[in-house]
């Protein structure tokens, strides 16, 4: 039963670090929205046959 | 993607026969429909963002090129004055605006939007919200100026306007966070504090040493700690603050209740005396808090109606003036005796008089009115209404706060802020029970600290938790929630659940015409055709309406089965709404009546002249002789009838409010039998009519659509705004009814009823409980942690039920 | 740095292809310890004996193989949701070959018999001082390219990885705490008796958590909506999946002890938590399953999809047998059977082989250039062989250990045991031949997988994709 002396503090201590985090995500925003990252992944085109294009891209970019 | 030859690759709508516009993607042409998509669909392709074809999920709106004075009004935007509602400088020369996107159609928009932004020189950071479309740029001011941003997001077909509401938007922001976050201390807590007292519930006494008892239940004090001094600062400050002002609200037993729980629990911990209930109080504080940030998210929803209403005024006006002609000057500059110029097709930005030029102007959203209203020389024009046909020139008259729909904002407003009165009954009647309840607190304390000094707290404790109001408080908002969830499936979305408990006590019910019992739109009517058959003069008319954006011109486009006609050619769009062309080589005229006998230079025809009052009249002619004549009325809505007799026959007394006039609107109160009916309301007649109404002592639903009805929906009791309405009475309604299908409100209103029944029933057993826990609680025999689980069940038993109002088919 | 504009595959390269060679050498082993149940004489000595096989296959399977999978996927997943790429190439590097050293020594001790006794963290103390290492170094890698992230947002997936590389780091350091003898491989356990039992259990089960749970699930919210071209049905939901299960998995590990010498208010404590875990674990699989809607036509045609999704409907099932057992009126029955085995290998091979199987063949063709996998028909042979195998594996298991509960529990009417232990054992005998086949289905997918990875690679080329210019967020 000694582990409880350890777990008891641990899960306390978890428990206001999981705090401080939650703190942090709403603070830093990441809860601002909660729509558009479930999109942003897909945006990201990562099939590996489409790089010779993205790269002449890269060379069109700022057209002005 | 369409793979459709005739359709544009950009925007996805029909391209003329023989366009020359093409756009070369992934080494394929595709056709264009016009330029201005062309010319989008290369700067995007250009940019190396071509990706968005393949992820987009809906075609981009249809982009008109870029005219002079669109890019002149951009560069407006870089006057500071200007500015300084919506940018604001972060350090030396960077600066961030909130702005708000319109043309976004789907997720590819915004992605294809971030990027093209994000390339700009000078840009330093972008990033736009995918629910609200509002987007924050940042830019360093010394490499490139917010216009050429501006412009940039115009050239690839999307509008950003200033987001001046960004500060608010902070504010609420803020709010939001601190709430939810104290929620979430909360829900933690309990979660915590619940793995270790559950264990202490389920052994039986004395299985567990007491050195591991000391530690949990000092886990569980520590857990509270942050529940105690954070989540509650809400309570604690509205009580303190009410108890300065000599009175007492709902958070003050629940303050108390919370510091004296804690502070007994910690004494007997400390004392190892007495009962330690630390799960008691975060379980509390959560619940609480719960029903708290819900309310205060709904709350929020509702103040959002005035905001809309300010949107329908542009920013900028083209000015006339007799030193630099013809240029553009932002809105707020303007003053009383300016002269400007309105364009066809766009908004009045004032309220003013017409100093040249004859045009028709929309005026549907201010009064309901659903044909163009004619406007030449003299005639006064307000802000927020439409220009349809040709120029106009307008002398300003007011301007900003003086104008006729921000005198409707502030009826909103005052509206809005008239709501609450219910609230505050509420409030009454649980001040009373309050002051009860810590009266019966404080003589428990007493009699038991003479008699029983040492079990006086927690009693008094077990007293403040097992009369906790929770049954009591949950016994409504369940319910309301789920017969809320019963309606949406009706097709009716309540936006202010508590006045569910209003819509059971409706005694009348009011209705506005155009929108409401009509479909709000002319349709055709009736079709008298000489020296023609009807279905070749409708398949003409159709063919030549294809070519003009007078709103009437739509009754012709949605009229299907027609016979085929080729295309209109060498159009022509004559002032005064006439419109001429060749089809197969013959030529065609059509348009108001007056329009077609000036051209013609031939009387109305005999058999017209009876169904002119029928509608609005639009004839057909070859040039030479009238052809036919279309009448476009409004039509009742097809359940209209129906419905009607059915809320008769219920029992309601039903009122008719149109701003329409009155042969229109005698005519539907005719058809539907209707004895109350008022034609030629303004807003203001709209809502002394109300207030009449409430003054009799009846309890009004309003049943309304369009921006003229705001104020009175706001006032009602509680109403319903047609969720093919404006915007602007979405926000302003109760409820919205989501498919304008009006034969749901009976069962809407039974439903309501049964609400009741079980929100008393509820209401009931929750005082029962109280009413018998109270006592035995007083008299010490209930123990904390069994008035907890008798908190517990009752609050189920109250969930349970209100769970019976759900619907019985989920599925389809 | 020429190589900065482009993202770090390498590491990516090297973790993916050893998670199907440590795939197949762990299952392998599988088979085998199987085959032995079957066939007892095939225990050869002391070093191919079942004891020692066992713990080799348990490790090969979670820390080779899974563990390989987590760490190709998330160093993926990292560098292309936060647009940047790893912190440190070197640190990455050093990751890789640590852990293959690890794994290499654990296959080389653990028939040699150096064990610390407890399941899952079998490995003596100077392997797990190297865990440690490498384990701090991978969190180094990780977060540090979290910090230095180019979008504001850290998606979900990242989430999950997080909390699965912090507790899977504070697991292994509290369970692994020995005296050690210095100059042997051997250790005395610095805790006892039952608190030793409840430590070990509350790692073991957080291990099934955090490693077979958390860090999949983080695979699941990238892969499953990549390859269906769909948004996530809720982002919401995966936000409060999230903290629900960071939460709530903590506290159910005394369900592993039902009916020890633990206190029995631990084991009801393990109990009420572990039905409570039921309602996260649903809301993650119905967000992932529901993220098909609208492309429900592409199962038909996309067996990668059919990995992913399959590996979500064992993941429901698993967690919905999961908190049924813990309840102690089954768990009577089901406790100490092959009930337990099968249990552990609907997940095991149902969610998180079927996951990663999919996620690395989404994989594959990215890392070497290829616009898909060398033949995408024997993707769908590989998928029904899965798919099988593990149901005759989980079905035969099933009724093996509801047999042996109901016979070992069934008296007489004088009170004596109705069976003696041996008759339970050959009422199973039959299902430990169905395992056996089901077995050797899965691993012959795996053999189909390495020759089709193979052949991608071989007609592929390594690339490293650049970095696409984004938007920097405010």
């Amino acid at each position: 039963m000694e582990s409880l002396y350890l777990l008891i503090p641990l899960s306390i201590l978890l428990a206001f670090v999981i705090g401080f985090i939650f703190w942090w995500t709403l603070r830093s925003g990441q809860m601002d929205d909660l729509e558009g990252p479930s999109w942003r992944i897909l945006h990201d085109d990562d099939k590996s046959t489409q790089k010779t294009d993205s790269n002449e891209a890269e060379k069109q970019k700022n057209p002005d | 993607m369409n793979t459709d030859s005739t359709l544009c690759f950009h925007c996805a709508e029909p391209c003329p026969a023989h366009s020359e516009f093409q756009i070369n993607y992934r080494q394929v042409l595709h056709p264009a429909c016009c330029a201005g998509c062309q010319a989008v669909a290369e700067t995007i392709i250009s940019s190396g963002l071509d990706q968005y074809y393949a992820q987009r999920q809906q075609p981009a709106d249809r982009n008109t090129p870029l005219p002079a004075e669109l890019l002149e009004q951009l560069a407006l935007y870089d006057d500071p004055s200007l500015q300084q509602d919506f940018v604001h400088t972060t350090s030396g020369n960077e600066k961030e605006a909130a702005l708000i996107l319109e043309g976004i159609s789907c997720a590819a928009c915004i992605w294809l939007n971030e990027q093209h932004i994000a390339k700009l020189k000078g840009v330093t950071a972008v990033s736009i919200n995918y629910s609200t479309h509002r987007a924050r740029i940042a830019w360093d001011d010394s490499q490139i100026q917010l216009s050429a941003i501006l412009q940039h997001i115009a050239s690839i077909g999307y509008r950003a306007l200033p987001y001046d509401h960004a500060r608010d938007e902070q504010n609420w922001q803020k709010q939001r966070k601190t709430a939810l976050f104290r929620l979430w201390v909360a829900g933690l807590s309990m979660m915590q504090v619940m793995m270790f007292v559950v264990p202490i519930y389920l052994a039986p006494a004395g299985e567990i040493d007491a050195n591991w008892l000391a530690m949990m239940h000092w886990g569980s004090a520590l857990l509270t700690l942050p529940v105690v001094l954070y989540s509650c600062w809400p309570f604690y400050r509205n009580s303190w603050r009410d108890l300065r002002h000599g009175r007492a609200n709902m958070d003050l037993p629940v303050s108390i209740g919370v510091l004296i729980a804690f502070f007994a629990s910690l004494y007997a911990l400390i004392t190892d005396h007495g009962e330690i209930y630390f799960d008691a109080v975060s379980m509390f504080v959560f619940l609480l808090l719960s029903g708290r940030y819900l309310e205060l998210k709904a709350r929020r929803s509702a103040g959002a109606a005035a905001e809309k209403l300010v949107k329908l005024v542009p920013t900028f006006a083209h000015q006339l003036d007799a030193e630099q002609g013809l240029h553009e000057v932002a809105v707020s500059r303007l003053s009383v005796n300016d002269r400007i110029v309105v364009k066809a097709g766009e908004v009045i930005p004032i309220d003013g008089v017409v100093l040249s030029g004859s045009s028709d102007v929309n005026e549907a959203m201010l009064t309901g009115e659903s044909l163009p209203v004619p406007k030449t020389r003299g005639a006064h024009v307000t802000a927020g209404t439409a220009n349809l046909l040709s120029p106009l020139t307008i002398e300003v008259k007011h301007t900003g706060s003086e104008t006729r729909i921000a005198a409707m904002v502030r009826i909103l407003d005052q509206a809005l802020s008239q709501k609450p009165r219910l609230a505050a009954i509420a409030d009454q009647i649980a001040a009373g029970f309050i002051f009860a309840l810590l009266i019966a607190a404080a003589a428990t304390y007493w009699y038991w600290h003479l008699h029983d000094p040492l079990h006086a707290l927690p009693i008094t404790v077990a007293l403040l938790v097992v009369s906790c109001p929770c049954a009591l408080s949950l016994a409504t908002p369940t319910a309301l929630t789920a017969s809320t969830g019963h309606l949406a499936q009706l097709g009716l979305l309540v936006t202010r659940a508590n006045l569910l408990e209003t819509l059971a006590k409706v005694t009348d019910i009011v209705l506005d015409k155009t929108g409401t019992l009509t479909y709000g739109e002319p349709r055709i009517t009736r079709t008298i055709a000489l020296n023609i058959s009807s279905e070749t003069a409708l398949a003409i008319a159709h063919s030549l309406e294809q070519q003009s954006e007078h709103p009437i011109a739509k009754a012709f486009l949605i009229e299907a089965n027609l016979a085929p006609v080729s295309a209109a050619q060498q159009v022509q769009k004559h002032a005064q709404g006439g419109l001429s062309a060749y089809i197969d080589n013959q030529y065609y005229l059509i348009g108001s009546i007056a329009f077609i006998a000036e051209q013609i230079q031939q009387a109305i025809p005999n058999e017209f002249e009876p169904y002119i009052d029928e509608g609005s009249m639009v004839a057909l002619s070859d040039g030479h002789t009238w052809l036919a004549a279309f009448v476009l009325a409004d039509h009742l809505r097809h359940d209209a009838l129906s419905t009607v007799a059915q809320l008769k026959a219920a029992g309601f007394e039903l009122h008719l409010l149109s701003g329409d006039q009155t042969s229109a609107v005698q005519a539907v109160a005719q058809q539907l039998n209707l004895q109350h009916a008022v034609a030629n309301a303004t807003p203001e007649s709209k809502v002394s009519y109300m207030q009449s109404l409430q003054q009799q002592g009846k309890t009004v639903l309003m049943i309304g659509d369009g921006v003229n009805d705001a104020p009175v929906l706001a006032l009602a009791n509680v109403s319903i705004a047609m969720g093919a309405g404006v915007d602007i009475a979405h926000a302003a309604g109760d409820m919205v009814l989501l498919n304008n299908n009006l034969s749901c409100l009976p069962a809407a209103f039974a439903l309501a009823k049964k609400t009741q029944t079980i929100i008393k029933q509820n209401l009931l057993w929750a005082l029962l409980y109280n009413l018998a826990a109270l006592p035995l609680a007083a008299a010490g025999l209930i123990t904390p942690w069994l008035a907890s689980l008798g908190m517990a069940l009752s609050s189920l038993l109250v969930v349970v039920n209100a769970l019976r109002l759900l619907s019985r088919q989920r599925r389809h | 740095m020429e190589n900065q504009a482009t993202y770090n595959y390498k590491v990516v390269r090297q973790f993916a292809i050893m998670t199907v060679v440590w795939g197949i050498v762990g299952m392998l082993v599988g088979v085998i310890i199987a085959a032995q149940m079957f066939w007892p004489e095939l225990n050869f000595g002391p070093y191919f004996h079942f004891g020692r096989l066992r713990p080799l296959h348990t490790n090969a399977v979670i820390f080779a193989f899974g563990g390989c999978g987590l760490f190709a996927t998330s160093y993926y997943v990292v560098q292309r949701t936060c647009n940047v790429r790893l912190i440190s190439d070197k640190l990455a590097a050093f990751h890789f070959w640590g852990w293959q050293l690890v794994i290499l020594l654990a296959a080389i001790t653990l028939p040699l018999g150096y064990t610390q006794g407890k399941e899952y963290a079998e490995l003596a103390w100077p392997i797990d001082i190297l865990i440690t290492v490498v384990w701090v170094c991978y969190a180094i890698v990780f977060f540090g390219t979290i910090a230095k992230r180019k979008v504001k947002h850290i998606y979900v997936a990242n989430w999950f990885y997080g909390a699965f590389i912090i507790a899977v780091a504070l697991l292994h350091i509290v369970n692994s705490l020995v005296l050690p003898v210095w100059g042997t491989m051997d250790s005395y356990p610095i805790y006892s008796g039952a608190v030793d039992a409840m430590v070990q259990w509350w790692y073991g089960h957080n291990a099934v958590g955090f490693f077979l749970t958390a860090g999949f699930l983080g695979m699941m919210y990238y892969f499953v909506p990549k390859q269906a071209g769909r948004p996530i049905y809720s982002y919401r939901l995966s936000v409060v999946h999230f903290w629900a299960l960071s939460f709530t998995y903590m506290w159910a590990g005394p369900h592993h002890l039902h009916y020890t010498a633990l206190p029995d208010w631990t084991q009801s404590l393990g109990m009420v938590f572990s039905l409570i875990l039921l309602a996260p674990s649903w809301g993650g699989m119905i967000n992932g399953i529901m993220t098909l809607s609208g492309a429900w036509h592409k199962l038909r045609t996309d067996p990668i999809l059919k990995f992913l999704v399959t590996a979500l409907s064992f993941y429901g099932m698993s967690t919905f047998e999961g908190p049924m057992m813990a309840i102690k009126s089954v768990n009577a029955l089901s406790h100490y059977t092959d009930w337990t085995v099968g249990h552990v290998h609907s997940g095991a091979l149902g969610w998180v082989a079927m996951i990663t199987i999919g996620s690395i063949y989404y994989l594959i063709p990215r890392l070497f250039g290829r616009d898909q996998m060398f033949s995408v028909k024997l993707i769908e042979v590989h998928f029904w062989m899965a798919t099988l195998g593990t149901v005759l594996y989980i079905a035969s298991m099933w009724i093996a250990g509801v047999t042996q509960g109901l016979m070992w529990s069934a008296l007489n009417s004088d009170g004596t045991l109705a069976y003696s232990f041996i008759e339970a054992v050959k009422a199973s005998y039959p299902y430990y031949f169905i395992r056996f086949l089901g077995g050797v289905m899965f691993l012959s997918g795996m053999l189909l997988m390495f020759y089709n990875v193979m052949r991608t690679i071989s007609e592929g080329k390594a690339v490293d994709a650049p970095i696409p210019a984004v938007a920097a967020h405010a």
